[in-house]
C-alpha cells in the first residue's frame, strides 16, 4: 500500500502536464482549426480531469483507511471520527482544499467544454480554462498532499538497525542498509471547531461557487480573442448567475455556521475568510447587472469585460490573502504560512491571469465600438449602471479593508487589521444607494419611464416603506438616521420589487427571477438591521437552581450533562410568557491542551432568536485564591493577617548543590502578623534536574483556620536588594459564614429580533437566481447571436 | 456630458475620501504598553501571556484578567471585557486591543495566535506513535 500515495502524486504531475498540453493544443486549434488537433486537445483535458479524480479518490481512500504514514492523513484525521467528518478531512488542510478547488474546476470544465463547443467558443475558452486548471494542478504538485510523514520528521521516525519486536507500524525504507521508519497509529484529528455537519456541506458548496468564478473570466478572454464583444454576454450570463447563486449560498451557509455553532454571536464578522468569498461574489453580481445594459443598448462593452475579468482575479487575490500567510495574526483565524513556494506561486497565478486578461483587453480596446450611452437619468439603464457601480465600490472597500494588514505593513511597517466599524461605515451609505436603486430601477423598467405612470407606481411602495420604518423605529427603538434610511430603502426595494414582480408574473412568469432575487436581498437587508442593530445582550451568572430574569426572559441553570470525555452540555431552562424551553449550550474542555471551545444554543421564535452562549462554569464554593505581590519591607493585609516579605534564603549548602547540578532549594521568608504574634514562614522552591517546583506551605492562624501559601514568582533585585519582591498565592480558608454558593454557569444571552428574515431572504434570493438561470440558459440555448428585443 | 463627468468625479472622490478616512480611523495603531499609557488612545499591543502569573475571572462583571509582556518587555495586567478567549492556553502570542487606564490595560478584544495547534510538531509525532 505504500506506493499508492507515490502513484497518486505522480498522477497529479501527469494531470498538470495534460492540462498544460490541453491549453497549448486548444491554442493551436484556435489558430488552425484542425479537427484532428481538437480531438487531442479534448483528450488532454479529459486526461487532466481523470487524473485529478483518480488522485482525489486515492486521497479519500487513504483517509478512510487511516493510513497515517501520509502526513496529511495524520495531520487532519483520526480513527475516532464518524465517517462523514472523516471524509470532510479531505479538505481540512491547505493541500486538500486546493485539490477540492482543482477537482471542481476540472469538472465544471467538462460542462463548459460541451457548452462552449455548441456556441463556437470551445477552442478559445478551453485554452484559457485549461491554463487555469494547470495552475491549480501545479499548486498540487508543489503542495503535494501525498508526502510521507517521515519525510517531515526524519529525526523522530527514521531509524536504523533491527526492528524491535512488537512494533508493527513500520515501513522498511532500505532493506540493504537496515533503514526503516515508524509511523503513527493515530492521527491528530480534526480541529474540534470544525467537527460539525456544516463542515461536510459548506466547503463543498463554497468551492463549487469559487471554481465557477473562473468561467466568466474565461469567456471574457475568449470573447476578446475572437473579437466578439457582444454575443459573449449571452453565453456568459447563465454561468455568472450560477456562480453567484452557488457562491452566495456558500457564503450565507458559512454565516449560519458561524452563528449557530461557532458562537461568533452574529452571522457575519467581516473576517478575511468571509470577505475573501464576498469580494468576487459582489463583482460577479455587478457584472450581471451591467450585462443587462449591454443586451439592451449595446453599451458598457468594456465595463462588462473588465468586471468579468476582475471577478476571477479578485478570487485569486482573496485566495492569496487567506492562503499565503500575509494576514499573519490579525484575524481570529490563524493563517499558517504555507511556505515560500506557495506564496510565490499564488502571486504568479495573479500576475499571469491579470496579465493575460488585461493584456488582451488593452490590445483590443481601440477596436471596440464606442457606443454612446443615450439613456436619460430616469431610466432603468442608468439605475442599473449606478447600482453596479455602487456594488463594485462595496467590493473595493471590502478588498481594501481585508488587505489592511498588507497596506499598513507598507505604510507603517506593522500589520494591523481594520475594525468592523470600517466595513459598516463605508458600506452603509452604499447599501442605502443600492437598495434604493434596486427598487427604482425595477419600477422604471416596468413602467417604461413614463413620468406620470412612474410617479403613480412609486406612491404605494413609499407609503408601505414609511410604515415599516415607523414600525421598526417604534418597536425596536431609535437609531441613527442612516440606519433608518437604510431600513426605509430596503423596505422600498422590497415593496417595489413585489409590485413589479406581481406585474411581471401576470405577464410572463419566466421573467420574474430578477424581482424575486431583489425581494430576497431586500428581506435580508431588513433582517441585517433588525437582528444586528437592534439586538440586545446580557451577561448573566446563573447559580444552579436559582432563576434570573433578563430582558423579559427567566433563565434557570439546571445542571450539566456529560456528553463524552470532553464535551459537557449545560442545560438552561428559558421561560418567556407561557413558553418554557431548555437550551443546552456545549463547552468542550480539552484537558491535554487545557483549552475550551464553546458552542452556543439558540431558541428560534418566529419573531426573534434567543441566543445563549456559554462563557464559563464556576464550581461550587471552593476556597478562594488571592494572588499577592510583596515588595521587601512593605507588609500587606489579607483578612486578619499582615504579611511581609523579608528576603530570600539561599545558603552555601544549596549554592554548592546548585553548582554540582544537584537538587537545591531557594526560599523566600515571610513574616506573618496574626493578632499580636508574629511568625515566620519559609516558602520554598525546589530546583532539580527535572525543573523547578514551588512547594506550598500551610499556616494555621490563631482562630484555627488554615491558609495555604505558595510562591509563584521571585524577583530579586541585584542592584537594590531592598527592592526585591516576590509573588505569592494565598489560598484562603473556607469561610463558614458566607452562604454556600452553588455551581454557577456564566452565559451571554442575546435577543436577535427578526433574524429569520435573513434566512428567509436567502432562500428567496436563491429561488430568484434559479429562475434567472433557467431563463438565461434557455435564451443562450436559442441562437445566441440573435438580437431580440430584450425585456429584462 | 461635461457635467456628468464632473458629478461622477465628485461622487468617486467623495467615496474614496470616505473610505480613506474610515480606513485610517479604524486602523488601530500597534504600540507597546508605555506608549499606550502616555497617549491614552485605543491601541493594539502584541505580546506574550505570562503563564506563571495568576489569571482571574470575574463572573459577575465578566472580566478576564491576565498578565502580558509586550515587545518592549514591560509587563502589565490586562483586563478583558469578556471570558477567556478560545485557545488562550495554546497561544504563542496574543494581541490585546484597548486602552490603558489606572495602571491596567483594558482590552475590548484579545486575539490569540496559535500557529502550532494544527500543524504537526516533532513532539506530537512522538506522542502519536
Amino acid at each position: 500500500m505504500l506506493v499508492l500515495g507515490t502513484v497518486a502524486a505522480n498522477i497529479v504531475r501527469v494531470g498538470f502536464v495534460a492540462a498544460l498540453a490541453a491549453a497549448f493544443l486548444y491554442y493551436r486549434c484556435a489558430r488552425s482549426s484542425s479537427p484532428h488537433l481538437l480531438g487531442w486537445a479534448r483528450n488532454s483535458y479529459h486526461l487532466a480531469t481523470v487524473a485529478l479524480m483518480a488522485s482525489a479518490a486515492v486521497l479519500l481512500y487513504l483517509i478512510l483507511d487511516h493510513q497515517f504514514q501520509y502526513k496529511y492523513v495524520w495531520e487532519y484525521s483520526s480513527t475516532t471520527l464518524p465517517v462523514p467528518l472523516l471524509m470532510s478531512t479531505f479538505y481540512a488542510g491547505q493541500e486538500g482544499s486546493f485539490m477540492l478547488w482543482a477537482l471542481y474546476t476540472s469538472v465544471i470544465g467538462i460542462v463548459l467544454m460541451r457548452y462552449s463547443s455548441r456556441r463556437d467558443y470551445e477552442t478559445e475558452a478551453m485554452s484559457v480554462y485549461s491554463l487555469i486548471l494547470s495552475f491549480l494542478l501545479l499548486m498540487l504538485v508543489v503542495k503535494n498532499p501525498f508526502t510521507f510523514i517521515w519525510d517531515s520528521f526524519p529525526a523522530d521516525l527514521i531509524k536504523a538497525g533491527a526492528i524491535p519486536a512488537g512494533i508493527t507500524n513500520v515501513v522498511v525504507l532500505d532493506a540493504a542498509k537496515g533503514i526503516w521508519a515508524q509511523y503513527p497509529n493515530e492521527g491528530r484529528g480534526l480541529n474540534p471547531l470544525l467537527q460539525n455537519y456544516w463542515m461536510v456541506i459548506h466547503p463543498q458548496i463554497l468551492f463549487t461557487g469559487f471554481s465557477s468564478m473562473a468561467v466568466p473570466y474565461t469567456l471574457a478572454v475568449a470573447a476578446l480573442w475572437k473579437r466578439d464583444y457582444n454575443s459573449w454576454i449571452r453565453i456568459a450570463t447563465p454561468w455568472a448567475v450560477f456562480g453567484s447563486m452557488v457562491l452566495g449560498t456558500g457564503i450565507i451557509m458559512g454565516g449560519y455556521w458561524a452563528y449557530e455553532t461557532l458562537g461568533w454571536g452574529g452571522f457575519w464578522g467581516w473576517d478575511p475568510v468571509e470577505n475573501s468569498s464576498l469580494i468576487p461574489w459582489l463583482l460577479c453580481v455587478a457584472s450581471i447587472h451591467t450585462s443587462l445594459n449591454q443586451r439592451k443598448s449595446g453599451a458598457f462593452v468594456r465595463t462588462n469585460i473588465v468586471l468579468s475579468l476582475l471577478t476571477f482575479i479578485m478570487a485569486l487575490y482573496s485566495t492569496f490573502l487567506t492562503r499565503s500567510g500575509v494576514l499573519g495574526d490579525t484575524s481570529v483565524h490563524s493563517f499558517v504560512a504555507p511556505g515560500m513556494w506557495v506564496y510565490w506561486l499564488l502571486l504568479a497565478f495573479i500576475a499571469v491571469f491579470t496579465g493575460i486578461g488585461f493584456g488582451i483587453f488593452f490590445v483590443r480596446m481601440r477596436e471596440m465600438r464606442e457606443i454612446p450611452v443615450k439613456h436619460s437619468y430616469f431610466s432603468r439603464e442608468f439605475a442599473l449602471f449606478l447600482g453596479a457601480f455602487a456594488i463594485s465600490f462595496v467590493a473595493l472597500f471590502v478588498a481594501i479593508g481585508t488587505s489592511s494588514p498588507i497596506i499598513t505593513t507598507i505604510l507603517k511597517g506593522k500589520a494591523s487589521a481594520v475594525e468592523i466599524a470600517y466595513y459598516i461605515n463605508t458600506n452603509l451609505p452604499l447599501g442605502i444607494v443600492i437598495c434604493l436603486l434596486s427598487g427604482l430601477g425595477q419600477l422604471l423598467w416596468w413602467k417604461h419611464s413614463n413620468a406620470g405612470s412612474f410617479l403613480k407606481s412609486i406612491v404605494t411602495p413609499i407609503a408601505l416603506s414609511l410604515v415599516v420604518t415607523a414600525l421598526v423605529f417604534f418597536n425596536l427603538g431609535s437609531a441613527d438616521f442612516l440606519i433608518l434610511l437604510f431600513t426605509f430603502c430596503a423596505a422600498f426595494s422590497l415593496f417595489s420589487n413585489m409590485k413589479v414582480g406581481y406585474g411581471v408574473f401576470m405577464g410572463n412568469p419566466k421573467f420574474v427571477g430578477g424581482s424575486i432575487a431583489h425581494i430576497g436581498i431586500a428581506i435580508m437587508c431588513l433582517g441585517f438591521v433588525t437582528s444586528s442593530h437592534y439586538d440586545s445582550k446580557a451577561t448573566l451568572s446563573l447559580e444552579r437552581g436559582k432563576p434570573v430574569e433578563t430582558m423579559g426572559y427567566r433563565l434557570t441553570y439546571l445542571g450539566y450533562k456529560e456528553l463524552d470525555s470532553e464535551r459537557y452540555a449545560f442545560n438552561v431552562q428559558v421561560e418567556h410568557g407561557n413558553a418554557k424551553r431548555v437550551v443546552a449550550p456545549i463547552m468542550r474542555f480539552n484537558k491535554e491542551e487545557n483549552s475550551t471551545i464553546r458552542n452556543p444554543d439558540v431558541i428560534n421564535f418566529i419573531s426573534r432568536d434567543f441566543y445563549v452562549s456559554p462563557v464559563t462554569v464556576e464550581e461550587e464554593n471552593q476556597s478562594a485564591d488571592v494572588p499577592l505581590r510583596l515588595t521587601k519591607g512593605e507588609p500587606q493585609q489579607i483578612k486578619a493577617l499582615g504579611i511581609e516579605f523579608q528576603g530570600f534564603g539561599f545558603d552555601d549548602d544549596h549554592q554548592a548543590a546548585m553548582a554540582e547540578g544537584k537538587e537545591f532549594f531557594i526560599s523566600a521568608s515571610l513574616q506573618i502578623a496574626d493578632g499580636k504574634t508574629k511568625r515566620r514562614l519559609e516558602l520554598k522552591m525546589k530546583n532539580g534536574p527535572s525543573g523547578a517546583e514551588f512547594i506550598p506551605a500551610s499556616f494555621v492562624a490563631s482562630g484555627g483556620e488554615t491558609y495555604e501559601f505558595t510562591l509563584t514568582k521571585m524577583m530579586p533585585s541585584q542592584q537594590e536588594p531592598s527592592k526585591s519582591a516576590v509573588e505569592i498565592n494565598v489560598k484562603l480558608p473556607i469561610d463558614e459564614t458566607v452562604p454556600k454558593r452553588e455551581e454557577t454557569l456564566v452565559v451571554e444571552a442575546s435577543i436577535k429580533p427578526m433574524i429569520n428574515l435573513v434566512w428567509a431572504g436567502t432562500i428567496t434570493l436563491i429561488v430568484g437566481f434559479l429562475l434567472t438561470i433557467l431563463r438565461r440558459s434557455e435564451e443562450a440555448r436559442r441562437n445566441g447571436d440573435k438580437w431580440e428585443g430584450d425585456t429584462a | 456630458m461635461k457635467l456628468k463627468i464632473i458629478i461622477g468625479g465628485i461622487v468617486v472622490i467623495a467615496g474614496i475620501v470616505l473610505g480613506a478616512l474610515n480606513f485610517l480611523e479604524s486602523n488601530v495603531e500597534y504600540t507597546d504598553f508605555s506608549t499606550a499609557e502616555r497617549t491614552n488612545k485605543k491601541v493594539q499591543v502584541k505580546g506574550e501571556w505570562i503563564k506563571d502569573q495568576p489569571t482571574s475571572f470575574d463572573g459577575e462583571k465578566v472580566k478576564f484578567s491576565f498578565y502580558m509582556k509586550d515587545e518592549a518587555n514591560r509587563v502589565s495586567k490586562v483586563v478583558l471585557d469578556g471570558a477567556k478567549p478560545n485557545n488562550f492556553e495554546l497561544a504563542t502570542s496574543v494581541v490585546a486591543k484597548g486602552k490603558f487606564a489606572n495602571g491596567e490595560f483594558h482590552a475590548s478584544e484579545v486575539l490569540t495566535k496559535c500557529p502550532s495547534k494544527y500543524e504537526g510538531t516533532s513532539e506530537s509525532v512522538q506522542k502519536s506513535l
